[in-house]
């Protein structure tokens, strides 16, 4: 059955206008592809796709290669705030831009939420 | 045959002309496969073919215009084949429901691969999914299904629409 990208749209849209100080979202194929995205103008939802798969594999391998295990999340943390990458099951990447003002905890916890969210219209 | 110009004289160098070897490509891939693994190489590589491909197709007037295999596939040999960047031979495209098959021969990603090799096509994939996205205007999700490294004769990728 073929994936409903419109569904994923408004999930993730709904994430970002609900959840404070997110500024955008999207879900990406594990190869790179977007599926879904709700991202600042002037993002690139092609870039930011390939760019989030590329990374999330790096992390699985910087994982592997010094040994710390499956790699459930990679976190970037710049001044001017956060690039979040959670893997969506074997389907999917999520990508969470927050700003530097977001509460940690609430946004790993809605984060949390949205992809047990995302992963029953992946299924 | 085709309008396109694809330069045949040398115009990017004077002296070594506009082609590299095979060799130096593969260390390309290797090395980076060595830096970032083979997945996020891959994903890399594929990126980096479809923003080629969707840059071909439009340079060959191919934007929004459909799937036209007989169309397409000169200008592709045209382009891509030994007239043009010699990337593969582009022998084939069929749509089947609602994928498109593609076959190709002598792609560079299995070039001077040892038969069984489990290497699989990326930058090659990635100009063809760009060049045909282009061409129908949806997302696809590229996947080789056969391959001249593993019995076939061709190198054959199945494209269906992403969502």
């Amino acid at each position: 059955m073929a994936i409903n990208t419109e569904k994923l749209g408004v999930v993730l849209q709904n994430f970002v206008t609900a959840t404070n100080d997110v500024q955008g979202a999207a879900l990406v194929t594990p190869d790179g592809l977007p599926l879904a995205a709700c991202l600042p103008g002037g993002m690139d939802d092609e870039r930011v796709s390939a760019m989030s798969a590329a990374i999330l594999s790096l992390g699985e391998r910087i994982g592997t290669e010094l040994s710390r295990g499956g790699i459930d999340r990679i976190y970037v943390e710049g001044n001017q705030g956060y690039a979040i990458l959670t893997s969506c099951g074997d389907d999917a990447v999520f990508l969470v831009l927050a700003s530097a003002s977001a509460k940690q905890g609430i946004l790993m916890l809605e984060i949390k939420r949205s992809i047990s969210e995302l992963k029953l219209l992946l299924a | 045959m085709s309008t396109v110009a694809i330069p045949v004289a040398n115009q990017l160098r004077a002296e070594l002309g506009d082609f590299s070897s095979i060799v130096c490509f593969k260390a390309v891939v290797v090395g980076i496969e060595e830096a970032l693994g083979e997945k996020a190489a891959a994903i890399s590589l594929i990126a980096a073919g479809r923003n080629r491909g969707k840059q071909l197709a439009e340079q060959l007037g191919l934007t929004g215009k459909g799937i036209d295999s007989a169309e397409i596939v000169p200008l592709l040999q045209s382009a891509l084949g030994k007239e043009g960047t010699r990337l593969c031979i582009v022998d084939k495209i069929v749509e089947i429901g609602e994928s498109i098959q593609v076959s190709c021969r002598e792609t560079i990603c299995s070039a001077g691969e040892p038969q069984g090799s489990p290497r699989n096509l990326t930058f090659t994939l990635g100009a063809i999914q760009g060049v045909l996205e282009q061409t129908t205007g949806k997302r696809l999700r590229g996947k080789q299904t056969e391959s001249v490294l593993r019995g076939g004769t061709h190198d054959v990728i199945n494209f269906e629409v992403l969502g």
